[in-house]
């Protein structure tokens, strides 16, 4: 049995081993914001966060997602709640198609959380790990800036409500 | 005809795509995302040679095994041949013989993707294997090996003016041209599944399909049941660019799901997507182009080949860059389909332009080098201007359907409003021009042919400027319908079947209607896929969207508005005129007084004619009742390019430093969606001028790089994140609200811009895609 927790929630499973974790959080526990494209790591379409850190998902096999928090863009906000950097995303029309979109959101997450403040070029350079086949390239980079803006905002505030 | 009105409310915002937080939440399903009950997994049996006939096949050993439910070969399909849009496909679903490496030959489905795959190995194969032919002027010669009934090649599609003789005898500088282009691959980010249910004799299909109603004739050809009995459910598609229309998978799966007694779910992996389903041809120009010394163009002779692959039936590609620079006094282009034993080849966005196109625009770039021209303004001289002839309508045999025809099955009086045939009727490249050089600073920036602004050690930075033009939409094999349907609470429901590949229609065609009938943009909502409810349309493509099934969104929406008011006039105005009403945010009222006491919302309307028991209807159904004129003879969408190149002459490395596109697409109806459109459309140009080709293995054909390893695309820090984009104003009297068609011109035109701006930095030019040891070689390195 492989135990997982993801988006917060614990689910026990009896999959095959073999199995990669992008094919189990989409087949087996319905979340298809994991997107499958590539299956060698170079798209980034199934890009989930691993204690915080992107990862293509289908390049871990399922017991390798054990022991770990994952997340995944179900885990960010809803269409009612949408999270900054969903609504920058939408803001600035950032992708076309979309097959990318939650692949770039998570890796957009986990960079903010490290660079909160990044230059315009910083941000290209980390979105690169991921493929929009679309070419939304430059409204990528700006929503993931705008994104950067409203974290710091929201940050901001929290940080004055806590004083 | 126009509407020319410019005081839009809903046209021109920039409003969010309707399936904005879907596509942000992971919640929008793709074919692959969709599961039906009891559905049973399919895979596909691949043909391992270029070329063969299947002599015996046994099943029974794939059959026996555990867990299959079925397993169809060419023994069990129809004989009858299914066509593809625009000829991107057409043969037989299987008939026994492999024409490619991967072509599909047999069937399996089963209890699951593993056990479907295992069965695939335990059929039984023998295979006469057939002679075959990969490069195209092979294909051409009498004794070569035949690959199709109908030959390896066609009669070629010719377009001829004047006399090439003359323009030879006035051109006094003259440039000669044979270049090769490589094969683009869609390279679509996401895959493709089809999945099919069969309830009695009806059958219904969800995939992933720019074109719906298309794919639904597809199967109704290839299976001979009656169009009523086939339900296609067309889902998003993943980037597609021509590559999701119709597909022989999709096929495969209605004939398997029959086989099988149950639905089932083919979906392709990365490399069937790249290697089994299509590309952009290979193609190859020569050709000849002269002017004066004050370069006037006097010759342009091209004959272009483009290579179709096994099942590709083109022969037409690529006229739109002929329009372009129809102020050529004299021209001649033939364009010749030719058939080989590789993966088939289909229209990509921008086909022909970005390749035809792209050469011509070399070798006019070149003439203009020759009389010491700038390159916008040898443009500006020799390019199309409103109003001027088109020289698409001297083909030696029409387009496809016959355009006399069309055009003469009309009834006169319906063509009195028509703008005239053949001759451009709005936009042109100079306004976008001239905006995009001043806004680029080109005057300052460009210092010459073959001259870098900048040197740096081994670094030359240099600029160059490109122009792309295609057709708004293309009407035949069926004109283009759409329904508008008035709620009772008076919200509108569009039906119109152009799918949905992500670049946003179903928010433009809402804004259409939204602004057509005057009510807000979230009481408009639209289906896009469902060709049980959707009437007859082109799908995405040709840039057929805005203009084209815009116009029957526009037509069908006035429609059901005309019917609203007369019902209103004559029910709560006192049998006033309908053509005194007008409808301002949903409220019906005399015209010009929005705020007159006399206002009643259009569900007060639709409440008369549901509480009349008399009536026959409670909703409000428009259709367009006029024909369209046919786009192809009047309307082009055009786009100007202008990079900053830097070339290193050490490693041939090129990196691309600033952008900005000019488009003229006529009224701008979401800019948000237009600017995405064009951007997208010059990052996909620039990735096939300096990386993206497939690889093909010399011996078998089969293409080696069918992923996205090693398959290159450009990525987020490979092209300038601050591109700009601008918008001309110009007004089309046809197209809804004065648009045109957007999405294809910008790949071409980023192709020409990305090359010149190389061959400025470098003085050599480099034939495509300019990867590095392809620059380090044409500067002479080894």
């Amino acid at each position: 049995m492989t135990t997982l927790k993801v988006n917060g929630q614990t689910h026990t499973l009896d999959v095959a081993p073999n199995r990669t974790l992008a094919d189990v959080l989409r087949n087996e526990l319905g979340l298809i914001g994991v997107r499958v494209s590539c299956s060698e790591g170079e798209c980034g379409s199934c890009t989930v966060l691993v204690d915080g850190e992107p990862v293509t998902s289908c390049m871990m096999l399922v017991d390798q997602g054990e022991q770990h928090e994952l997340q995944t863009i179900e885990g960010l906000g809803t269409s009612d709640d949408l999270h900054p950097i969903q609504q920058a995303f939408v803001e600035q029309q950032g992708f076309q198609c979309a097959f990318c979109t939650p692949g770039f959101v998570m890796s957009a997450k986990a960079f903010l959380a490290e660079n909160p403040n990044p230059t315009r070029e910083e941000t290209a350079f980390a979105m690169s790990g991921n493929i929009c086949r679309c070419g939304a390239y430059p409204y990528i980079v700006d929503a993931v800036m705008n994104a950067a803006e409203k974290l710091r905002a929201r940050d901001g505030a929290d940080r004055r409500a806590a004083d | 005809m126009g509407y020319e009105d410019r005081n839009f409310s809903v046209v021109g915002k920039g409003v969010h795509v309707k399936d904005a937080s879907e596509k942000v939440t992971g919640a929008l399903k793709y074919a692959v995302d969709l599961k039906v009950q009891n559905m049973a997994y399919g895979k596909i049996l691949r043909c391992p040679h270029p070329h063969a006939r299947i002599t015996r096949i046994d099943t029974s050993k794939a059959e026996a095994l555990a867990g299959v439910y079925g397993v169809l070969t060419h023994l069990d399909t129809p004989g009858l041949d299914w066509e593809a849009a625009w000829f991107n496909y057409r043969g037989k679903v299987l008939d026994g013989i492999g024409r490619f490496v991967g072509d599909d030959m047999a069937a399996v489905a089963a209890v699951s993707e593993e056990i479907a795959e295992q069965a695939v190995r335990l059929i039984e194969v023998e295979y006469e294997v057939l002679p075959h032919v990969f490069d195209m002027e092979e294909a051409r010669k009498m004794d070569a090996p035949q690959i199709r009934d109908e030959g390896n090649e066609r009669d070629p599609y010719i377009v001829e003016w004047g006399d090439v003789a003359e323009g030879e005898k006035d051109a006094e500088v003259t440039v000669d041209c044979d270049i090769f282009y490589e094969s683009q691959q869609y390279a679509p980010l996401g895959r493709n599944a089809a999945i099919a249910e069969w309830m009695g004799d009806k059958v219904t299909l969800w995939t992933s399909s720019q074109t719906p109603s298309e794919l639904r004739d597809g199967v109704h050809e290839a299976l001979g049941i009656p169009l009523s009995k086939i339900r296609v459910m067309a889902l998003p598609c993943g980037s597609s660019f021509g590559q999701w229309w119709s597909n022989n998978f999709m096929i495969i799966t209605v004939l398997l799901a029959k086989k099988a007694r149950r639905a089932v779910k083919i979906e392709l992996t990365n490399e069937e997507c790249m290697a089994t389903v299509k590309r952009r041809h290979l193609e190859r120009t020569r050709g000849r182009m002269g002017c004066t010394k004050d370069g006037q163009i006097t010759l342009a002779q091209f004959d272009h080949l483009i290579d179709n692959g096994g099942y590709g039936f083109k022969d037409d590609v690529g006229f739109f860059c002929v329009d372009m620079w129809g102020r050529a006094r004299h021209g001649h282009y033939a364009v010749h389909g030719i058939n080989t034993n590789l993966l088939t080849a289909g229209c990509m966005r921008g086909v022909g332009d970005c390749t035809l196109g792209a050469s011509v625009e070399r070798v006019a770039d070149q003439l203009a080098e020759k009389v010491g021209m700038d390159p916008v303004d040898f443009r500006i001289k020799n390019q199309i201007k409103p109003g001027e002839e088109l020289r698409m309508q001297h083909s030696k045999h029409n387009m496809k359907g016959n355009i006399k025809e069309y055009i003469d099955g009309i009834r006169e009086d319906l063509k009195e409003d028509w703008p005239e045939l053949f001759h451009l009727s709005s936009g042109s490249t100079e306004d976008i021009l001239t905006m995009g050089a001043d806004a680029f600073g080109w005057k300052e920036r460009w210092k010459g042919w073959g001259k870098p602004h900048t040197v740096d050690g081994p670094l030359r930075r240099a600029v160059g400027v490109g122009t792309g033009a295609h057709v708004c939409g293309v009407e035949f094999e069926g004109s283009t319908s759409a329904v508008v349907r008035i709620n009772p609470d008076g919200s509108l429901k569009v039906h119109c079947s152009v799918g949905r590949q992500g670049q946003g229609s179903e928010t433009t065609q809402s804004q259409v209607a939204a602004e057509a009938m005057g009510v807000s943009l979230d009481m408009v909502e639209i289906e896009t896929g469902d060709t049980d409810s959707c009437p007859w349309s082109h799908g995405s493509l040709a840039s057929n969207t805005m203009y084209r099934v815009g116009w029957a969104t526009r037509a069908a929406t006035m429609d059901a508005r005309r019917q609203l008011l007369e019902i209103a006039a004559r029910e709560l105005f006192d049998g006033a005129d309908p053509a005194e009403l007008d409808i301002t945010d949903g409220v019906v009222h005399p015209k010009g007084q929005p705020d007159s006491n006399r206002r009643f919302p259009i569900t007060q309307v639709l409440h008369e004619i549901r509480s009349d028991t008399l009536g026959q209807t409670s909703s409000i159904t428009g259709r367009p009742s006029v024909p369209m004129p046919p786009a192809t003879t009047f309307a082009r969408q055009f786009a100007a390019q202008f990079v900053e190149v830097e070339v290193d002459i050490e490693t041939g490395q090129i990196k691309l430093l600033d952008f900005l596109a000019a488009q003229d697409s006529g009224t701008v109806v979401n800019p948000q969606v237009l600017k995405n459109q064009v951007i997208g459309g010059a990052i996909c140009g620039a990735g096939f001028a300096i990386y993206e080709h497939l690889v093909f293995d010399e011996e078998t054909g089969a293409i080696k790089n069918a992923n996205l390893l090693d398959y290159k695309l450009l990525r987020a820090a490979d092209f300038p994140h601050q591109a700009k984009v601008m918008f001309s104003e110009s007004y089309d009297p046809v197209g809804p609200f004065g648009a045109r068609g957007a999405g294809e011109s910008p790949i071409a035109a980023s192709i020409a811009a990305v090359a010149q701006a190389v061959y400025n930095a470098t003085g050599v030019w480099v034939d495509l895609p300019m990867t590095p040891e392809r620059v380090v070689r044409a500067l002479g390195g080894v």
